[in-house]
């Protein structure tokens, strides 16, 4: 029983990360290196904002985490990501790497490299049999992740702005010739990419630390949307149950210390196998 | 003589030459004796840097071969360095082989080793290729630290090595380390810029620039992706064993993925496909930290001393790489270039309407 | 304004290449020593206390006058956990600033290469908070130690578990580096010849949940869990092992991991009564003059990291240094200074059980641990045990 639930809260984590990182790669077909590093610069901006007023607040927190995403989304894309159109693709890939470079160095001057805990709900709420228990804050973690998915589908299916962006993901100057802002759409990706991280971040420093170290989150999240396919959202969550399932499985049945690699090696038998992913199109490799 | 203007060329022997015009084999003149003379012109601690630079660019070469020129994006470069360093130990510890022997053989065992990294390249590309070596440095890691974890006396601080001997001669202080690496990167230069001006260096190009077409044109793909890769290891491999004599020092804890990241950044930074920005990123990226490290000593003391400037450090780097990227993606070369054409052409702007591309 | 954010950033080069090339004059009315540390990188946290406590030192010590009439002048350098950066900082320091001593450092994978470079140099080094075991007998030249070497506390830790309970199964967990594993096998060794049964688990440097770890060390039925690693695990695991099930006594080893963490760690797992702390140092609830000194040396001239454990490390250096150059006598040089510290004792009493005590074949000297239990009521560390004396490593490497 503790098991199927580490399991699913490991998943919602990867999985929020990896569906930030299809959702930029589908938009505007960049494979973001600094995915990690938003992840845990919105949960420190989550914690500071909610200590804003003094007292702890959660709505503040909340409000603060969403500006952050705002903010950083137009920012990163107005200043760098526009300018980098017609360059090939490592240039594009090179800026996310520099960019979580110069995320990283604004932990240590804002925060100080201050080891930073999340504990909101952090309470046993249910025992389970066995003396292991699960908090307030997994149940909501994974609530909030399926909430997030059935959202990202309702908004990608039903609005009018989700269906311009599968529009400006098909074909960008096709949709621009149809009238689709497709500046919005990209900073919107981000936007939405970047919420997707903060919210991974925030359960990230619930259940472990904060810290410059935990940045790597961002190589498990990247490893989780190939193996599902970088341009399936479907693919993201799948991808996602799939290395925490293996991970998992490693650390209990073969060994501990093995699981940091091991979704790099699950990577490389998916992509022997099936090279764009479970649930990715097939499309020309060149642009990957 | 090249009478016909410094652009042309009149015989396939001059089309070879690599110094063709006359200011550039006097630049390298000058560079050379500048080179020659420069450690007794500065500190022991700069000459210490710019053996730093040496070591890299032989690890910056070996990158910009596979990443620049053939095109395969690989992420595990640091893994041969620590390939290198290890081979190093293994062989200076328990065979106590010497050190003009042990040289070789660490380039031949990351080439062995590039061999096996390279075998995904030939089914993946891009991101794909860039994670599949991604997971190769894991494993590499992994048995490097076990590797000193059982190494039986005190490895939590690094298996030392001694100080390597060529023959009587004991080569141990920043100078003499200087020249020695000096003539080492020349002839390595030397001998990567023949490697791209003949067969292989074309067929690269032609697997970076369309592979598929390449094939068609009948480019052996296994045979040169995996070249590629074996040269570009071998590369690592040597300089991460230099580096091991170097600091007398091997720790696996220096091998991590951000040093991987930072020999990308120098390739990047420095122009992509050409030897000379391999080179000038080198230089460019290793001395970028001490550089502002300096540049903030002239601060007053007071403000030093809050850690707070320090992160503002690291931020600097990242912050350089994403501004030359964003504004100077071609690199350092081709700012290079620029200069070149610039007083080529001088005191003309512009180019003359009937000329032969460079 | 491309060409002019290029030209910009050409001109801040070439200004920063000549920087670096230059050659600096320096003071010399003054003891000039460097303090090499990361301040930036990963453990920023935890080295930048320390760094502090020892500014907090120098600075009351310049403010009563200094060292006879003199002050003392500290180079501090950034190393960012950068064996490369430590080593280009400790040679630009001895090179340029000409400093007689180098102190501090940072994670021993960075002191190795800096220890051989300065026995180069022949310039002594004292590092404090790690330490490696070229300061152990028999002791390399130039190279001392008054911080936590990783096999001396693994074996200390193994004998202070006795004050909780004398017997059972202990289960070790530490992450995947070569320090860790050396605390591990030490502390193995040490409780397997007291009598108790040893397991561990070893999980990888990054990981994304703890959980899955917890559980596997749950699931070996430990009665006692030692941590070996450093603040950000021990915040991730206890609550971890408490959602598992596991409800007995946890210990903290103590490698930078400061009170704060153990207090939010507690509260984390649920205001938790069975956290335990070892360390080198006394903790800042400690109620002894010379604990008091140094919480009043930090209302009065403020550091940016809260009052912790890692601020007593580095005040006890300041007092080692102050002894050291007291001893040395002005001028004193690298040669004078070393020889000064190989027969240094100096009274650190009420940070430590004892003094710091150097001798010629050993670097390090004897070390005093102590065992402290988290009092979750009264929200402080509460001693459990005397001082235990380690004199030797019981388990030497070979």
């Amino acid at each position: 029983m503790e098991f199927a639930a580490t399991v699913v809260i490991l998943t919602c984590t990867y999985a929020l990360l990896a569906a930030g990182i299809v959702i930029l790669y589908k938009a505007g077909r960049v494979v973001n290196f600094a995915h990690g590093e938003l992840a845990i610069v919105g949960g420190y901006v989550f914690y500071s904002s909610g200590l804003m007023a003094g007292d702890e607040s959660l709505w503040l927190a909340i409000a603060g985490a969403l500006a952050f995403s705002i903010v950083m989304g137009l920012v990163i894309y107005m200043t760098m990501m526009r300018r980098l159109v017609g360059e090939p693709f490592y240039v594009a890939i090179l800026v996310t790497v520099g960019l979580g470079i110069v995320l990283k160095s604004a932990i240590l001057v804002i925060w100080r490299a201050e080891r930073l805990t999340i504990d909101v709900g952090v309470a046993p709420a249910l025992r389970l049999a066995g003396g292991a228990s699960l908090s307030y804050m997994d149940i909501v973690s994974v609530l909030l992740t399926i909430a997030f998915f059935a959202g990202l589908y309702l908004f990608f299916r039903f609005t009018r702005l989700g269906v311009q962006f599968r529009g400006t993901a098909e074909n960008a100057l096709l949709a621009s010739q149809r009238g689709v802002n497709v500046n919005f759409v990209l900073s919107l990706s981000w936007v939405i990419a970047i919420m997707a991280a903060s919210l991974s971040g925030v359960l990230y420093g619930g259940r472990a630390f904060l810290s410059t170290e935990s940045v790597t989150i961002g190589l498990a999240g990247l490893t989780a949307a190939l193996v599902g396919g970088l341009d399936s959202l479907r693919g993201a969550v799948a991808g996602a149950f799939i290395v925490a399932l293996a991970q998992y499985l490693t650390v209990r049945l073969i060994s501990p210390v093995l699981s940091e690699a091991v979704p790099f090696l699950l990577l490389l038998v998916v992509m022997s196998i099936r090279p764009w992913g479970l649930f990715g199109t097939l499309e020309e490799f060149d642009r990957v | 003589m090249s009478r016909a203007g410094t652009n042309l060329r009149t015989s396939y022997l001059e089309s070879n030459e690599v110094l063709h015009r006359p200011y550039q084999k006097v630049l390298m003149a000058i560079v050379l004796a500048v080179a020659v003379l420069l450690p007794a012109a500065t500190s022991t601690y700069f000459v210490h840097l710019l053996d730093l630079c040496f070591l890299s660019a032989i690890g910056a070469l070996g990158l910009m071969l596979l990443t620049g020129y053939c095109g395969q994006i690989s992420l595990g470069h640091a893994a041969f360095l620590a390939v290198g360093a290890f081979t190093t130990v293994i062989l200076t510890v328990h065979v106590r082989a010497p050190f003009l022997v042990v040289l070789p053989a660490a380039a031949v065992s990351g080439a062995l080793l590039g061999f096996i990294v390279g075998l995904p390249s030939l089914r993946f590309r891009g991101v794909y290729l860039a994670i599949s070596t991604l997971a190769m440095h894991y494993a590499i890691i992994y048995l490097a630290t076990s590797y000193q974890a059982n190494f039986g006396s005190s490895a939590t601080a690094g298996i030392t090595i001694p100080d390597p001997a060529i023959g009587p001669f004991v080569l141990a202080g920043d100078q003499a380390w200087y020249y020695f690496l000096f003539v080492l990167l020349i002839l390595i230069t030397a001998a990567c810029i023949n490697l791209t001006r003949t067969r292989p260096g074309r067929a690269w190009m032609a697997i970076r620039d369309r592979d598929i077409a390449a094939q068609a044109l009948g480019v052996n793909l296994t045979y040169y992706k995996l070249l590629a890769f074996m040269a570009s290891s071998a590369l690592a491999s040597l300089s991460g064993s230099l580096l091991a004599y170097y600091s007398n020092v091997v720790t696996v804890e220096k091998y991590t993925l951000d040093l991987a990241v930072i020999y990308v950044a120098m390739i990047i930074v420095g122009g992509m496909g050409s030897i000379l920005g391999a080179l000038l990123g080198a230089i460019f990226i290793t001395l970028l930290p001490f550089a502002i490290d300096s540049l903030f000593g002239y601060l007053p003391r007071a403000w030093r001393f809050g850690s707070t400037l320090f992160g503002v450090q690291v931020g600097a780097v990242g912050t350089c790489i994403i501004l030359f990227l964003l504004f100077e993606p071609k690199g350092l070369a081709e700012i290079w270039r620029r200069m070149e054409v610039y007083f080529d052409r001088w005191p003309f702007r512009y180019r003359p309407l009937e000329t032969v591309r460079r | 304004m491309k060409r002019l954010v290029l030209r910009s950033l050409f001109t801040a080069l070439v200004l920063a290449a000549c920087a670096l090339s230059a050659n600096l004059a320096s003071a010399q009315n003054s003891y000039v020593i460097g303090y090499i540390t990361d301040l930036s990188g990963p453990l920023a946290d935890s080295y930048t206390p320390t760094w502090e406590g020892f500014e907090l030192y120098i600075k009351a010590l310049n403010d009563r006058g200094g060292i006879g009439g003199k002050k003392i002048d500290v180079v501090l350098d950034d190393d960012g956990l950068k064996a490369d950066r430590a080593v280009a900082a400790a040679k630009k320091q001895v090179e340029r600033d000409n400093v007689i001593g180098i102190f501090g450092l940072s994670l021993s994978s960075t002191q190795g290469p800096v220890y051989v470079e300065m026995r180069k140099a022949g310039v002594p080094v004292v590092t404090t908070f790690s330490g490696i075991l070229d300061a152990l007998p028999p002791a390399k030249p130039f190279s001392y130690s008054a911080g936590v070497v990783f096999e001396v506390a693994g074996e200390a830790i193994g004998e202070l578990i006795k004050n909780i309970k004398p017997n059972g199964k202990v289960v070790g967990m530490t992450f995947d580096s070569v320090g860790g594993r050396a605390a591990i096998s030490h502390n193995k060794r040490m409780v397997e010849s007291l009598g108790y049964t040893w397991d561990e688990v070893i999980f990888p440097v990054t990981t994304s949940d703890f959980t899955p770890f917890a559980q596997a060390a749950v699931e070996k039925k430990p009665d006692i869990v030692v941590g070996h690693y450093g603040s950000g695990q021990n915040l991730g695991v206890i609550p971890a092992l408490r959602r598992s099930g596991y409800t007995g006594p946890y210990v903290v080893a103590s490698y930078g991991v400061t009170e704060d963490t153990v207090r939010q760690a507690a509260q984390r797992a649920g205001n938790d009564q069975n956290v335990y702390y070892v360390t080198r140092y006394s903790t800042v609830y400690d109620s002894n003059p010379a604990v008091a000194e140094v919480a009043a040396a930090q209302k009065k001239y403020g550091t940016s990291k809260p009052f912790s454990s890692m601020h007593l490390t580095g005040w006890a250096l300041g007092r080692f240094v102050e002894s050291a150059l007291k001893a040395c006598g002005w001028p004193c040089s690298r040669e004078k200074l070393d020889n000064v510290i190989q027969t240094l004792k100096v009274d650190v009493s009420g940070l430590t059980g004892g003094p710091i005590e150097m001798s010629p074949q050993d670097h390090y000297g004897p070390s005093y641990w102590r065992l402290y239990v988290w009092n979750e009521s009264a929200k402080k560390m509460e001693p459990k045990g005397d001082w235990l004396k380690k004199t030797a490593l019981k388990f030497p490497v070979q």
